[in-house]
């Protein structure tokens, strides 16, 4: 995993997987509740299943996280996305990409795969219409050739829902 | 003829009978080089002060000066506040380098700052144990290897230096580096920075630094010319925008395209937009982006609600449909998700209007190429006259002064007569954007537009002929010519004259020609106008607006105006004293 030549990237690489680590053995110790992480020999991409809280439009459905951790974690956010098919959500895309600020310009190393896995809860929890974005069509039709989230340049955050 | 005219000997010039060229130097042309020792007529009036204004009203910035002004200020802060230069720096950032604002808000209410700006007097988080759990990498470090900003959220050096460098290499928004910890707002300043970050690093934060003092005081601008590393800093408030850059460049302040005058800035963004978007480019970013409101750089929405972040250092929110601020929207406006504003302004049509305008952006082609042809021609009329002007400098006025066996220093009219060409090429060029910005529909003052247009063009061959082609004889001729001081009254004459006739243009033209057509009998007070009428010279106060606002529905009928070029002749004469046309 640690196979970079650069010196700076290797002690990079070294910090993300140690930092992985430990924060793996927190997860396991005290998981956050509604949510599973289904256990993987691979550091770098985590699955991790979230359930619905209850009274809100999503109770009871389970859904999938995908969690792809560069060597540059955690100065670099992770890229989180939904595995198919996404929960119905007005900042969630069909393709499984999620508008929220803290994944991208908003991210700061002192923020876990746990925190950014409340947000998302709190995120759905607040929805108040499962509906797609406005523009969902478009921006997965831009997507198609495999883009990543962390490639867009994401201008709308919207902290209400 | 005004008496001015003769100051400069130019009654040779009888074909320049009109008084349009008698006007007065009033406000001071754009070219700043040398148009002053030339315009001894600009004595008498206001001028003066005009000319101090204009020398005044900015200043060229070297990236020393900038280095210096920013140390004052942030000197000035320091000690004024009692704070440490890091701190001053940072506050100074935050109130875009603005003094003033600093000192206001600060004495108004410092806590209030300190917690806006991020700059905590007493840490929120405190700790007395010798080790201590990074919250970066979650491992215990002894606190001696360690730091924290003003807030005491402590993390490791190695850490801290990952988060820095990360930050810098994202660009200017490094300048506004808050703690790590999520909720904290803890400033991060340069001595942190320099603490922590690479030399190349620092060499950066340290230009994004430099450059913030430039480009968020609303003052100063960088010069648009390429290459180019002087900043301008402009006195608000002043109304010329015309600057003159050290490295020659001349520009508009305002809209920082080249100087425009007499074409206001809107127009010129208009004409620009206009010329390019006949590429594809042009019609791709029209079709898809929008500019941000505040900072204005173009941003593409391929995804995402309504609700637009732009990148720091920016950071403005606002609607993509109604371009309006996210502050105003809410509940109010339909939900965050609708914009009730756009959807009801669509109703009203005023929405469909900006579309279709788009869409007819390249109807009336032909009309189109008219001018822009003869825009460019003129603009590349004008680099060629630069050319032949530095050519004059460096090889022909040496062995012109040879041959006249005269003084170099003599032979400064020529380098006014060329200077005044690129002027008046710039001019005619701005002429035939304003041309085709003219509504159709307004006879008399495109009539008189053209009229007035047309005339300059022939005023500028003609100092351009004899500025080139009779100049020429005496470069080439074996010995001094008698001529010569006669070629150098004509010329210089000739210099003047096009110079206030082109003056009186871009001045009736920044009026908008507006005392064409207008229905009322007064005279209108426009600029042009009274700058002539305060003169008072023997009562004559025809200038292109003053004379032709009376041109027109005179109630007293003791004037008829010219049908070819609409000029106000006085009931008595036959001709046209302008274009000799019969009556």
């Amino acid at each position: 995993m640690t196979s970079s030549s650069s010196p700076s990237r290797k002690t990079l690489s070294k910090i993300a997987t140690n930092r992985l680590q430990k924060e793996l053995m927190e997860w396991q110790l005290d998981p956050p509740c509604g949510f599973t992480h289904r256990v993987s020999d691979n550091l770098y991409r985590w699955i991790i299943d979230v359930i619905g809280a209850p009274s809100t439009l999503y109770a009871g459905e389970t859904y999938q996280l995908q969690v792809d951790f560069s060597d540059h974690y955690p100065m670099d956010a992770p890229q989180v996305i939904f595995l198919h098919p996404a929960p119905l959500h007005p900042h969630i895309y069909s393709n499984g990409h999620i508008c929220l600020d803290i994944l991208y310009d908003s991210w700061s190393p002192a923020m876990t795969v746990g925190s950014v896995c409340i947000s998302i809860l709190s995120m759905l929890s607040s929805s108040t219409a499962k509906q797609r974005p406005a523009d969902n069509d478009r921006y997965v039709k831009n997507c198609r050739n495999g883009r990543s989230p962390k490639e867009t340049r994401w201008w709308f955050h919207d902290d209400k829902v | 003829m005004d008496s001015e005219d003769d100051m400069h000997d130019a009654n040779d010039l009888e074909s320049l009978d009109d008084d349009f060229y008698s006007g007065e130097t009033g406000m001071g042309s754009d070219d700043g080089d040398g148009d002053y020792e030339f315009g001894n007529n600009a004595s008498d009036d206001s001028d003066d002060g005009n000319l101090n204004r204009q020398q005044e009203n900015y200043t060229v910035l070297s990236e020393d000066d900038i280095r210096q002004r920013q140390e004052e200020d942030i000197t000035r802060i320091s000690t004024v506040l009692s704070i440490e230069r890091d701190h001053a720096c940072i506050l100074l950032r935050h109130y875009k380098w603005d003094v003033d604002k600093v000192h206001e808000a600060w004495f108004a209410n410092e806590e209030s700052v300190r917690q806006t700006v991020g700059l905590y007097e007493n840490p929120v988080a405190r700790t007395f144990s010798r080790e201590l759990l990074c919250g970066i990498c979650f491992e215990r470090h002894p606190c001696d290897r360690m730091c924290a900003a003003s807030c005491g959220h402590f993390f490791c050096y190695s850490c801290w230096r990952g988060y820095v460098s990360t930050s810098i290499n994202d660009g200017p928004g490094c300048l506004m580096l808050r703690c790590p910890d999520p909720p904290c707002g803890a400033i991060i300043g340069q001595n942190m920075i320099n603490l922590l970050a690479s030399n190349e690093d620092k060499e950066k934060y340290s230009r994004y630094i430099l450059r913030s003092y430039i480009e968020d005081n609303i003052t100063s601008k960088w010069c648009p010319a390429p290459g180019c590393e002087y900043a301008v800093d402009f006195v608000m408030g002043s109304v010329n925008f015309d600057v003159s850059c050290n490295c020659s460049h001349n520009f508009c302040w305002n809209c920082t395209e080249e100087a425009h005058r007499p074409v206001d800035c809107t127009m010129v963004a208009k004409w620009i937009l206009k010329n390019s978007a006949e590429s594809e480019n042009m019609n791709w970013i029209l079709a898809n982006s929008k500019p941000c409101p505040k900072c204005k750089r173009p941003i593409e929405k391929n995804q995402g609600c309504m609700h637009i972040t732009c990148t720091p250092p920016c950071k403005f929110e606002f609607c993509w449909l109604c371009l309006g601020a996210w502050t105003d929207h809410g509940e109010r406006t339909g939900g965050f998700y609708a914009c009730n504003r756009y959807e009801t302004a669509k109703q009203e049509g005023e929405y469909d209007e900006a579309e279709r305008r788009r869409e007819m952006a390249k109807n009336s082609l032909e009309r189109y190429t008219h001018y822009y042809e003869r825009w460019a021609t003129n603009q590349s009329s004008r680099q060629k006259a630069l050319q032949d002007l530095q050519n004059m400098q460096n090889v022909q006025l040496d062995k012109l002064s040879d041959t006249q066996s005269q003084p170099e220093s003599q032979m400064k009219f020529i380098t006014e007569a060329w200077l005044q060409i690129v002027e008046c090429r710039r001019v005619l060029k701005w002429t035939y954007a304003y041309g085709y910005y003219l509504p159709e529909n307004e006879h008399g003052k495109r009539q008189f537009f053209e009229y007035l247009q047309g005339e300059a063009e022939s005023g500028l061959e003609r100092l351009h002929q004899c500025a080139e082609k009779e100049l020429q004889t005496f470069i080439d001729s074996s010995g001094p010519s008698k001529d010569f001081n006669d070629f150098r009254t004509k010329l210089a004459g000739l210099t003047s004259v096009t110079r206030n006739y082109f003056e009186n243009l871009v001045r009736a033209l920044e009026t908008g020609l507006n005392d064409v057509g207008e229905s009322g009998n007064q005279p209108t007070c426009s600029r042009s106008s009274s700058i002539k009428s305060g003169k008072g010279k023997n009562g004559k106060t025809r200038t292109i607006g003053g004379t032709t606002s009376r041109s027109l529905d005179d109630g007293n009928h003791s004037h008829w105006s010219c049908e070819s070029c609409t000029f106000a002749n006085t009931k008595s004469s036959m001709v046209c004293q302008v274009c000799h046309r019969r009556r």
